[in-house]
């Protein structure tokens, strides 16, 4: 007994002990300006600590994803941006070039060439014509290959962009560029701004999720999808289509979900307790994401399961549940958006047909890709269109650039398989639904599809037309970050007003 | 004498007009205060019309010196100048008054407040020619500001017909009416800010204070152009940032002019102008989706009642006042839960009741949702017998139904709606039935397919 006393008087002393002159003066900083600030804030009613409307909390404070209205009442409410990581041939898929053909292997006229600079081209190459046989389809006369024969029966929902051009020629910063308006990492991504403009309608989910398929991630890693100068919780939220979606979100053997409830409430009553003390926001804003996690821990499961779809939703997407596959992504894509969630990101791997290997040839490898993407691409419109989906969600397919008209000589030898190399200067992308017309075409290049000769757009109007869409001024739309306020298409952008319904 | 102080002393204008103000209050609140027939006050009486009369001159005296130095017109000033002279004049011959007599003078109180009127007045004009003629009247509610004769068309702008743009005189037809929006208000004959006047080409050519600002061919050189494109923080930034700012479509075309040449007779057709900058201004005739009619905002409180509910609730833009709700969050929604919903009635234009747990009764609810543009009842267990309910929303223009039990006689019922554009109607027996039906509206059914093909199975 005596020995617990003494235990006790011990842990007593330290207590005191630890309490120094800056424990009074940090206390007198809160519990003196508190019993000054107390009368102006809620008025005669002392006593009654009512909600802290005093401290001028907004439903972000607490919240970070708490939906906020557009400031420009946008055409769409959410986005599904299907990235191609590798950068698909516009040359085997959309852009048509019948001259080329005709100087197929021939030498590469020094005229494209002067004062070029490429990532793997050396020395004078050899032109390399159209690997695929284009035909136009629908009532827009849309040229589409035959390497897309499902996507050829959807060309009346899409606009297509024929002269888009980055600068940047390596996968990496041109994923970033892309994805974030800066070939530089430090910027937030197209999804994180919007996650940030907007917030999320369903509070069980995350507002931003990514998704990838083709085994590997992009080459510019998580910053493809990282929230930059933003504050954390806007960044993507990775889930896997195999196994569990989210890792660690299932709780651990023998940890009951009850016991977890348990666990989570006694914390958040003591940052209750903290918050009543002290009065910070962050606080608040802790207590809600413990609150949001415990509810996805049901939702995200449920969300990302595709298992309870219908035999002929399967049918249509070509979807295999239990494997990560690009369909999979798509359908889960789908499901997600019509859950609420603002932006879903899908990143399929493996596009990048240097012609050095057989996955990697124009002919083989990236016909072999295109099946893997042509049906799920193709039903992911025609089901958000029979939904009533696509009147509000924007769907965005692209590369991070293009390919060269010239077949790939790399170190200046001849290459055993047709591939090409990375080309900024004119490739295709497309857009679809909220707000896009529809069975439009945007852009012209020349005779070799080497550059853009008119209606040619940039990566920062890209950006700038998507936040229109969303219903943001993309010069208005800004974060203040190290002195200034940053904008996604930094100084650039003009929106893209051809496309427009 | 140095030349900038006389402009300094002019500048000191706005100040210096308060003392006399001031001190001719305090004079004519002792008028007031005397009782009849004391004395009491009189001494201090004539000290502050005295006071007052002095200061009333040198804030006249500044005053002038103003109107000289900063470019107003006469027109503008004429009065505020006259009636502050007259001020003047006033003061000094009620101190006589004061002073003449050793009893209280007789109508004093009246004289005074003929003073205090002319003061009042005086100031009135000078605030007018400071803050604007509209200063006042501006925070008046319309009702107030149309029954006061002040409505005022703003300024349209450049619009451009689709046709013929190419013939339209370069100057009066497309420069004149981006200035006119731009820069009139400040730059006109009765605001002379920097002693420019924009209101025609002749004013325009004669140039402000710093001297012309066209330079025919230049642009850069003009500062009609030049000022346009400063950063907005620099203080020879026009306009001025707090004002309405032009398109940068606007800014191209002043610059394109210039480059032209800068006069009159060019024709809109006659520079080389991308359509991308002309393409703004054409005149589109796009109907906005939701109703064009103006509601009242819904109270903070009733917004956040609704969030407590668990409804999420938005508004459709930050500068409307229609309301987007969904259940996303509140899949245990009612018929009964109704009565929530009932504050926002008027201004609830989407409406989202997806996955809820209503039936047929809510049909007689919608029905008082006198806005409601987009609606969705997807995966519900509504049947479709009351659905002719929504004939009478008149704003209808989405309706949504896919994966209900709703049949083709259903829907029939809404054909001839006034306003119904589009009905999804996916995954329901209406997909399903043989018989295409045409209604007035876009029926969605779905049950898309893909079929088979040989290269599906291909690998390369």
């Amino acid at each position: 007994m005596k020995q617990v006393e003494n235990l006790i008087n011990e842990l007593t002393q330290q207590k005191l002990e630890r309490q120094t002159r800056r424990h009074f003066l940090m206390d007198c900083v809160s519990k003196m300006g508190g019993l000054a600030l107390a009368p102006l804030m809620f008025g005669c009613e002392s006593g009654i600590q009512k909600k802290p409307s005093g401290l001028n909390l907004s439903e972000r404070d607490l919240n970070p994803l708490a939906p906020l209205p557009p400031p420009f009442g946008g055409k769409a409410k959410s986005i599904i941006y299907l990235h191609m990581a590798g950068a698909p041939s516009q040359l085997e898929l959309f852009d048509f070039k019948p001259e080329l053909a005709k100087y197929h292997n021939q030498p590469c006229p020094e005229s494209l060439l002067e004062g070029r600079k490429f990532a793997f081209i050396r020395g004078v190459p050899n032109l390399l014509g159209p690997q695929a046989n284009f035909a136009q389809h629908g009532e827009s006369g849309a040229w589409v290959s035959d390497f897309l024969p499902h996507f050829s029966k959807v060309v009346d929902e899409v606009s297509f962009l024929k002269a888009v051009h980055t600068d940047q020629f390596n996968h990496g910063p041109a994923q970033l560029f892309m994805q974030t308006g800066s070939p530089r990492l430090g910027r937030p991504s197209l999804g994180s701004w919007v996650t940030y403009g907007l917030g999320t309608e369903n509070q069980n989910l995350p507002g931003f999720v990514v998704l990838t398929s083709g085994g590997k991630t992009p080459d510019a890693g998580k910053s493809v999808w990282g929230s930059g100068f933003l504050p954390s919780v806007y960044q993507g939220v990775q889930c896997r289509s195999k196994g569990d979606p989210v890792l660690y979100l299932k709780d651990p053997e023998g940890m009951s979900r009850d016991m977890k409830k348990n666990i989570i409430s006694t914390i958040n009553k003591v940052n209750k307790e903290e918050f009543d003390a002290y009065g910070d926001p962050e606080i608040l804003a802790r207590i809600n994401q413990y609150e949001m996690a415990y509810r996805m821990q049901i939702e995200v499961p449920e969300v990302m399961n595709i298992n309870d779809e219908p035999e002929y939703i399967h049918d249509l997407y070509g979807t295999k549940p239990g494997t990560e596959s690009f369909a999979n992504n798509c359908l889960l894509a789908r499901k997600l958006v019509e859950k609420g969630v603002r932006f879903v990101q899908l990143y399929d791997w493996g596009w990048d047909t240097h012609g050095t290997d057989h996955d990697g040839s124009i002919d083989m490898g990236l016909r072999n890709k295109c099946r893997e993407i042509d049906r799920p691409m193709s039903a992911l419109l025609l089901d958000l269109k029979q939904r009533g989906l696509l009147e509000d969600t924007l769907v965005v397919w692209g590369g991070e650039f293009g390919r060269t008209p010239m077949q790939e000589n790399r170190e200046g030898k001849t290459q055993s398989f047709l591939g090409r190399d990375h080309h900024g200067d004119a490739f295709t992308m497309w857009m679809a639904g909220g707000g896009i017309k529809k069975g439009a075409s945007y852009g012209l290049t020349d005779d070799f599809g080497f550059s853009g000769i008119g209606e040619q757009v940039s990566v920062h109007d890209i950006h700038a037309t998507i936040l229109h869409l969303m219903g943001f001024d993309h010069e208005q739309f800004t974060y203040e970050f190290q002195g200034r306020p940053f904008r996604l298409t930094d100084v650039e952008g003009e929106l893209i007003r051809n496309i427009l319904a | 004498m140095i030349d900038f102080i006389l402009p300094l002393f002019g500048r000191f204008h706005p100040i210096l007009v308060h003392l006399p103000i001031g001190i001719l209050a305090f004079g004519i609140i002792l008028v007031f205060l005397s009782k009849k027939g004391s004395t009491q006050y009189l001494e201090s009486i004539r000290l502050a019309f005295l006071l007052g009369g002095v200061a009333a001159v040198f804030s006249s005296i500044s005053g002038f010196l103003q109107y000289q130095n900063e470019g107003f017109s006469w027109d503008t000033v004429q009065f505020h100048l006259i009636f502050g002279w007259a001020t003047v004049l006033a003061s000094f011959w009620l101190y006589y008054e004061a002073k003449k007599s050793t009893s209280f003078p007789e109508k004093f109180k009246l004289k005074s407040s003929g003073l205090f009127a002319l003061m009042l007045f005086t100031g009135h004009l000078g605030g007018n020619i400071t803050h604007g003629e509209e200063y006042l009247i501006e925070v008046l509610p319309p009702e107030l500001q149309s029954l006061l004769g002040f409505e005022k068309e703003p300024e349209k702008g450049l619009v451009l017909p689709e046709q013929g743009w190419e013939q339209l005189a370069y100057y009066d037809q497309v420069i004149q009416p981006i200035i006119n929006q731009n820069c009139k208000s400040c730059h006109n004959p009765k605001n002379l800010k920097g002693e420019l006047d924009l209101t025609s080409y002749e004013a325009l050519i004669k140039g402000g204070e710093d001297g012309s600002i066209l330079t025919s061919g230049n642009a850069d050189q003009s500062a009609l152009y030049s000022r346009l494109i400063l950063p907005k923080d620099d203080e020879d930034h026009m306009p001025p940032k707090e004002k309405r700012q032009p398109e940068k479509e606007a800014i191209e075309l002043i610059k394109a002019w210039v480059e032209l040449g800068g006069n009159t007779s060019s024709k809109l057709g006659d520079a080389n102008i991308k359509m991308e900058i002309l393409e703004p201004f054409f005149h589109r005739m796009e109907k906005p989706f939701y109703p064009e009619i103006s509601v009242e905002k819904v109270s903070d409180e009733s917004m956040a009642q609704l969030k407590s509910e668990g409804f999420f609730a938005e508004l459709t833009s930050e500068n409307s006042n229609w309301l987007t709700v969904s259940c996303i969050n509140f899949q245990d929604f009612k018929d009964q839960n109704w009565t929530l919903l009932n504050p926002i009635k008027n201004q609830l234009v989407y409406l989202d009741l997806s996955g809820t747990q209503i039936t047929d009764q809510i049909l007689d609810s919608l029905q008082t949702l006198p806005n409601l543009t987009v609606l969705k009842l997807n995966r519900t267990a509504i049947s479709g017998s009351k659905l002719e309910g929504l004939n009478s929303l008149k704003h209808l223009k989405h309706l949504y139904i896919n994966k209900t039990q709703i049949e083709t006689d259903g829907i029939k019922s809404l054909d001839n709606h006034p306003s119904l554009e589009k009905v999804f109607a996916y995954d329901t027996p209406i997909s399903e039935a043989e018989m295409k039906e045409n209604f007035s509206f876009y029926l969605e059914i779905g049950n898309y397919k893909l079929p088979a093909l040989p290269t599906d199975t291909i690998e390369y």
